[in-house]
């Protein structure tokens, strides 16, 4: 069994961004792996230890500093690593062609892939991956086994959760609470050196991104300052009620 | 000149920051309640792979050139400095000693077990009566067949009471003074060897150190390191590299301590606006962080020239005393930035001013530092 595990690189949640020029600037910024792309790492890890026989290669499209994230995922656990090396910023459907055509020449039978991304946020790049590969596609997984060629999960729901099965291949979105994902130790951050990391060039895909990023912003939030005179405490209370019902529209 | 890290050196330096932001800190409490670091933390530490630290790859260990070690000492130094006392002793004068003097059969034996923490090690020198001058060393090893038979008093020895080996330096020719003294590895469990009373110190809690006593125990042979007689003079030459080792963890340790009072200028308000606005807390900042840079720059370089095989004797002491020096300046200004506060135990700072004071004396004294590097200018 071969498992597809694709990682977005992010900003660190604490980092402090600035936009230069109408781009982010992630200059100096702490950058890792997304979040819910380290959930389809770990799960894939946790597949291959509970028994499944499995090659895990993880991809990452984009920039050089990629490579970072997919050494991350190698130190996890991962046994190689594709990076298609571009500077081109990929929408959610062009990406998921590159995700489709690596699924297929590397004969995946298992696509992990976040449930969103932290720098799209599309939730579509997972429903995209299946569609061209007519594959059938679980989403916002909280659990998953492989038995027998067949899958298991489970996924929350508005009233709880659902338990589903599917046969494989598939695609898999991964989100908070599928698993804690692992540290990468210093030992095996060193063996990680010697893992193959292939790099390929987006023109060998034929791919060119159907959406142009033309600009961005920090959105900044700003107080109002509005500060209610304590004096009456009666009428404060008032005064805060019909700002609340009025203007913050929070209270009915 | 490239001072870039490579990629993996990089990935490990944020990996050991993170351990020290994420799981050390959250326990700094306990290990200040307790005066131990709890098992579990060890075990996390030994998880990581911080015990491997300076064991060569096919001992299992990290097998690192200095200015990667260094790298990693750095982001070290970010952890409370118990903690960070217990790795070290460890990794530094409890482990290059038999790393680069061993023979393969002791390397086989002890660094395995060493590098996964199943094994800690520290490094005997000081006694009662011989600190700083420790050619006046008194504890004997006298050959008897297979053996050496130990005895004499080490004290302040880290790691004592939670070692398994110790690296003892003891007189094998009392007749020769420095060039009679010999390194043996000494396992705890030996009869006749005992841990005394644990030393009640200043600060660094978790990270023990006791007096060990040696009353004949009988120790194989086959556990002298180095050359008989020679073992001491080899042993010192080791311990110098270590120094910027020293160099490497106290900037980690300023430089957390910048960090400690940008947060806490940048909250704290007094006359209506953040601390920070005002100049001379500015200066304060800004003199620690000149501190941060001298102090790095210095150690990579004198990681570099350890890495091309230079002698390093006083480029090595000149990092140690430079780094230990504004450590402890650092160390009071993030205190009078932090005001009452810096003086209260619930704040951080007060810990790491407390803690930071060892590293002038141990490991060479700020003045034997001196004395070595004026030697150098005066031969």
């Amino acid at each position: 069994m071969k498992i597809l595990t694709l990682i977005r690189q992010v900003p660190d949640a604490e980092a402090r961004v600035r936009v230069t020029n109408g781009a982010v600037d992630l200059e100096g910024a702490t950058l890792v792996m997304d979040g819910m792309d380290e959930y389809g790492v770990e799960q894939a890890l946790r597949l291959r230890e509970g028994g499944a026989d499995a090659e895990i290669v993880a991809l990452a499209v984009g920039p050089r500093r990629n490579e970072d994230a997919l050494r991350t995922a190698l130190a996890m656990g991962a046994d190689r690593a594709v990076h298609v090396e571009t500077d081109a910023v990929l929408d959610p459907i062009s990406l998921s062609k590159v995700v489709a055509r690596i699924a297929q020449t590397e004969g995946i039978d298992l696509v992990l892939v976040g449930g969103q991304q932290a720098d799209w946020d599309s939730q579509a790049l997972g429903a995209a991956t299946a569609e061209r590969l007519g594959w059938p596609q679980l989403t916002w997984t909280n659990g998953l086994q492989v038995q027998d060629g067949a899958l298991t999960g489970r996924h929350d729901v508005d009233e709880g959760n659902e338990t589903f099965t599917a046969t494989l291949p598939a695609v898999v979105t991964t989100q908070q609470g599928l698993n804690e994902p692992r540290y990468p130790t210093l030992p095996n951050i060193m063996k990680a050196k010697k893992k193959e990391l292939r790099k390929d060039t987006l023109d060998q895909y034929g791919v060119t991104p159907l959406v142009r990023v033309v600009g961005a912003e920090i959105q900044a939030r700003a107080r109002m300052n509005r500060v209610i005179d304590g004096k009456d405490p009666q009428a404060a209370a008032a005064q805060l009620l019909e700002l609340l019902r009025n203007e913050a529209k929070v209270i009915a | 000149m490239d001072f870039n890290l490579p990629p993996e050196v990089e990935q490990m330096r944020r990996a050991v920051l993170d351990f020290a932001h994420d799981v050390v800190e959250p326990r700094a409490h306990e290990i200040e309640a307790t005066n131990r670091v709890p098992d579990d933390l060890t075990r996390a530490a030994a998880d990581l792979g911080l015990f491997g630290l300076s064991i060569p790859e096919e001992y299992g260990g990290l097998g690192l050139d200095m200015v990667s070690k260094c790298a990693l000492y750095e982001a070290l130094g970010h952890a409370h400095m118990g903690f960070g006392g217990v790795i070290s002793a460890h990794a530094s004068i409890g482990t290059t000693g038999l790393v680069t003097l061993g023979t393969e059969e002791q390397k086989r034996r002890f660094l395995p077990r060493m590098a996964t923490g199943e094994t800690i090690a520290g490094f005997a020198i000081t006694e009662p009566t011989s600190g700083s001058d420790a050619a006046n060393i008194r504890t004997r090893a006298e050959r008897r067949g297979d053996v050496f038979v130990l005895s004499g008093t080490k004290h302040y020895i880290s790691n004592a009471p939670v070692a398994g080996l110790l690296t003892v330096i003891a007189v094998t020719d009392p007749t020769q003074g420095a060039r009679g003294m010999s390194a043996l590895l000494v396992e705890m469990d030996t009869p006749g060897v005992r841990v005394g009373r644990i030393d009640e110190k200043m600060g660094q809690r978790g990270a023990l150190s006791a007096e060990v006593i040696f009353e004949d125990a009988e120790i194989p042979a086959a556990n002298l390191l180095g050359p008989l007689h020679g073992g001491y003079r080899e042993a010192l030459k080791i311990l110098t590299n270590g120094r910027v080792g020293i160099a490497a963890r106290a900037t980690g340790s300023m430089a957390h301590l910048v960090e400690l009072g940008v947060a806490h200028a940048r909250t704290r308000e007094q006359f209506g606006r953040p601390i920070a606005d005002f100049q001379a807390v500015q200066f304060m900042l800004a003199e620690m962080q000149v501190d941060v840079v001298t102090s790095r720059a210095t150690w990579q370089y004198v990681a570099w020239l350890v890495d091309q095989g230079r002698s390093v004797g006083m480029e090595a002491s000149a990092a140690k005393l430079h780094a230990t020096e504004a450590l402890s300046r650092v160390a009071d200004k993030a205190v009078q930035i932090a005001g009452g506060m810096g003086y209260m135990k619930d704040y951080p700072v007060e810990r790491w001013y407390r803690d930071q004071r060892l590293l002038r004396i141990y490991e060479g004294t700020s003045e034997i530092q001196k004395v070595i590097i004026a030697r150098s200018l005066l031969q």
